[in-house]
């Protein structure tokens, strides 16, 4: 394969865990609701689809597993900052410190015996025919069978949750005006955990895809900081489906890049590389990649006054 | 009432305007009807509602009853609980004792879909709707969690509320490029899509110019005509006369009176809204209350006789009379010094939003010493930036200001506070002061310095000082050591008051919307302050939507339009009021 074949493959791949946990995160901020422990959720789908896999001896199994703990710590999430009215941003630090020790933790008592144990994971099922189309096969025709799945949630999930749909609208008017959105009768609060669960969801698959699809084992803080970039690539996408999905994938690129970067000839350190998607993340925030205008509720707790 | 509805929004007034009302005497259809309808089903029922907030109670034991076919008055000051009524019925607050029954059916609403789901809709004072969505999609918001919006259905309702009605609505149109009258019409049709049995407007009508308010109650009748129930919540008595059938009157949180419209003088009504005899207010008062050319009838011996003249001067009873008798003494106060020098001075002053539109467009106006000036129009003309750009706070494209000879125009604020410029901002509580500091400590933020003592604040001398003031005006608080917050409105816009009018040297006070939300006491005391300050040399710009106040109070008007400033009008030439009105509309322009 050509270097830019591999690039693009490469790419595409290392953006799949992110591109799921943006699909629920941009729900979530849409909203009204923003996860910063969107990284923890990754590392608890990480870690827990690989104890499932384990244990179970059944990928699929591991999977439903990596969902389940996710959803249940996305639940944390919502309790402290839809229920309780928690600022958004210090719940979300807090849990994310909480998924690393817990995960670092549970890895040692729970995989500390078999940590060279084979975990069943899913094999690539390349399509015949499609997956040799140059450039674009690799990336898009030759995943696991979690990936195709991932690839069509995120396609439903961008679907359903555009304006053009009734879902739609009532998550971005709990995000744009939560009273507003109350006051026509919506759910506000249901709306906002149902969008809280379905991040975690998404986090989740993408932890298990992480560690199921991609390296096929657990390790300590294997996310490493990509649930942050899924929240900077929401940001980065204005909160629109299609550019959040963009910059998931340059994302991916960007650290693609790490790998094929000599075969390419550019001689770069690798740091640089790793770098780069957040110098785009502050970019975009600063409003130098065009103007961004977050959900005007946008880590505002709903509560009727009185 | 007319039997046939009219197709358009701006439909021919359903009935001659602010007549007053006489007890008994000839009676027009619609409160013969009201009548008629006396034992018509009740819609609805409150029995001793009661709800506190915090220690006070904001409605205090309210019962009332609300019937099908009717337009349902509930009168009363700020803070008498109006508002808090509507939330209860509408299920945004929980009432702390008291029951409701809708059609007899015991009726205990615990959110907002409760109450519509039970056939109870609102419209609220400061809209429900979502400014990045199209007309539509907030129209579609009522209609659930559902994957397919029924929009073609949604056009279908359209078109019969519109032919209903007379409400056209542009469904693409997104609502913040809305004017706001407009997006009045998008939150009534909202309510109307829901086929209500019960439609609460929340003081509808203070973003409104004239002809909006008047297709409105037009609209508010149509409604009541079509069987459901209506109940209008407002402070303005031209509306009740309008519209209404029968009126609940609420002070304090208290139902100190109602009854079908027909049986109670306007007068009567005003009295129980303030809780003092008609003839005994300023006419500025009644002027704010929408009283104007309302005869006090029966009420002061010789109110009557000394303001029937003002009524027959009106031009034959079509539009409202002007009030003749309140302007020339005003004027007279103010415009006694012939020649005048300039204390402010605008000269084509362009600004535009964020968005690109244009929010003043060379705008120029001159504030004589001793002056006031009114800034009148319908909101959202550019009253709030111009405020803005003197006040500092935003800066002008083009354009230039003087203050007493010196230019202003890119000087910050505290430049033009030393060279006598005071502001009183719009929105009082967020820039006019700051609500966790003291009463004294906000009174004298600018010159703390004035109160050191070892170099550090000497705190006793201060509260003193602060104590002086807090007398002087009239301030109703427990202790000037009180935090900011904790006083109302009109308090809070007293302090803010007299900390701009004791700079020195005054030279032009910016006034932007000062009255709003204040009580009539209130509002008499800022007025008589600003009247005060005018007389002692300085000159007052006044921005106010309330056009009755600045014809009472200003020696001249200009009239924001689209971001120009129309006019001037003086206040005392005749035909002043119908003037004004048609530069605020556009008509003149």
């Amino acid at each position: 394969m050509s270097p830019v074949s591999d690039l693009l493959s490469g790419g595409v791949h290392l953006a799949l865990p992110v591109l799921l946990a943006a699909s629920g995160e941009l729900i979530s901020e849409r909203a009204g609701v923003l996860n910063l422990s969107l990284e923890g959720m990754m590392l608890t789908g990480a870690f827990a689809s690989v104890a499932g896999a384990l244990q179970s001896g059944d990928a699929t199994v591991g999977v439903l597993c990596g969902v389940a703990a996710a959803v249940l710590f996305a639940a944390l999430q919502a309790v402290l900052s839809v229920t309780l009215r928690a600022d958004q941003v210090v719940v979300g630090i807090a849990a994310n410190a909480l998924a690393l020790g817990a995960t670092t933790y549970g890895s040692r008592v729970m995989l500390g015996d078999d940590r060279n144990a084979t975990v069943p994971s899913f094999d690539e099922l390349p399509v015949p025919g499609l997956s040799d189309i140059p450039y674009v096969g690799p990336a898009l025709f030759a995943h696991t069978a979690l990936g195709y799945a991932a690839l069509a949630l995120v396609a439903v999930i961008g679907l359903a949750a555009s304006r053009r749909t009734g879902l739609g609208l009532a998550v971005d008017a709990a995000g744009e005006d939560a009273e507003t959105a109350d006051r026509s009768g919506l759910p506000v609060r249901g709306i906002r955990y149902a969008c809280v669960l379905l991040a975690g969801l998404t986090a989740g698959l993408g932890g298990a895809q992480l560690a199921l699809s991609e390296v096929h084992a657990f390790t300590d803080n294997m996310t490493a900081g990509i649930g942050y970039l899924a929240v900077v690539a929401v940001i980065a996408g204005r909160w629109r489906a299609l550019p959040t999905a963009l910059a998931c994938v340059f994302f991916g690129i960007a650290q693609a890049l790490q790998f094929t970067a000599p075969a390419l000839g550019v001689d770069l350190p690798v740091a640089v590389l790793v770098m780069s998607p957040y110098v785009i993340a502050l970019l975009a925030v600063s409003g130098l990649v065009g103007r961004s205008r977050a959900p005007a509720c946008l880590t505002v707790p709903f509560a009727r006054t009185g | 009432m007319s039997a046939v509805p009219s197709l358009t929004w701006r439909a021919p007034r359903a009935r001659p305007a602010p007549e007053p009302f006489r007890g008994g005497a000839a009676p027009d259809e619609a409160r013969s009807s009201g009548a008629d309808r006396a034992d018509a089903t009740v819609t609805l029922e409150l029995e001793g509602l009661t709800k506190a907030f915090g220690a006070t109670p904001a409605l205090d034991a309210a019962s009332l009853r609300v019937r099908a076919g009717t337009v349902h008055c509930v009168l009363g000051e700020n803070g008498a609980g109006k508002s808090t009524l509507c939330n209860l019925v509408f299920g945004a607050h929980s009432p702390d004792a008291g029951t409701m029954r809708l059609y007899g059916e015991p009726y205990a609403p615990q959110r907002p879909a409760d109450a519509l789901a039970a056939g109870v809709a609102m419209v609220h004072q400061h809209f429900s709707l979502v400014p990045t969505m199209t007309v539509a999609e907030n129209l579609l918001l009522g209609t659930g969690l559902r994957l397919r919006p029924p929009r073609r259905e949604l056009l279908g309702e359209l078109d019969a509320v519109a032919d209903t009605y007379g409400l056209s609505l542009d469904p693409d149109a997104r609502v913040d490029a809305l004017p706001v009258g407009i997006r009045q019409q998008v939150e009534i049709v909202k309510c109307l899509l829901r086929k209500p049995r019960l439609l609460l407007l929340d003081e509808p009508t203070g973003v409104l110019d004239p002809a909006q308010i008047e297709s409105l109650m037009a609209t508010c009748r149509r409604i009541a005509e079509a069987g459901h129930a209506v109940v209008l919540v407002t402070h303005k008595l031209a509306e009740v006369a309008r519209a209404g059938d029968e009126a609940t009157v609420l002070r304090g949180g208290r139902v100190v009176g109602g009854g079908p419209l027909a049986g109670i003088a306007q007068s009567d009504l005003v009295a129980m809204m303030v809780g003092r005899r008609v003839a005994e207010l300023d006419p500025l008062l009644a002027a704010g209350l929408g009283l104007e050319g309302a005869r006090p009838e029966g009420v002061g011996p010789e109110g009557s006789g000394a303001d029937e003249s003002a009524v027959d001067a009106a031009p034959d009873g079509g539009g409202p009379p002007a009030p003749g008798a309140t302007v020339p003494a005003a004027a007279a106060a103010t415009s006694a010094g012939a020649p005048r020098a300039a204390a402010l001075a605008v000269r084509g002053l362009t600004v535009r939003r964020p968005d690109g539109t244009t929010a003043l467009d060379a705008v120029s106006l001159t504030v004589a010493r001793g002056e006031i000036l009114g800034v009148a129009g319908v909101e959202g003309n550019g009253q709030s930036e111009l405020g803005a750009v003197l006040a500092g706070s935003l800066r002008a494209r083009s354009g230039s200001v003087e203050l007493d000879g010196h230019d202003i125009t890119a000087a910050p604020p505290a430049r033009r506070t030393r060279l006598g410029l005071g502001v009183v901002p719009e929105d009082r509580l967020h820039e006019g002061c700051i609500g966790e500091l003291s009463v004294a400590e906000n009174l004298f933020l600018a010159r703390l310095a004035d109160f050191r003592r070892y170099g550090l604040l000497d705190r006793r001398a201060l509260n003193r000082a602060a104590d002086e003031v807090v007398a002087a005006h009239a301030i109703r608080t427990e202790d000037s050591r009180a935090p900011m917050r904790t006083l109302s409105g009109g308090n809070q816009q007293k302090v803010v008051l007299a900390r701009e009018l004791a700079l020195d040297p005054l030279v032009c006070l910016v006034a932007s919307q000062p009255t709003r939300g204040l009580d009539i006491g209130a509002v008499g005391a800022v007025v008589t302050r600003l009247r005060d300050a005018a007389a002692r040399g300085c000159g007052i710009l006044l921005i106010s939507s309330e056009l009755s106040e600045l014809l009472a109070v200003a020696d001249r008007i200009v009239v924001m339009y689209r971001g120009r400033a129309l006019g001037p009008v003086r206040t005392g030439e005749p035909g002043a009021r119908e003037r004004l009105g048609r530069l605020m509309t556009g008509a003149d322009a």
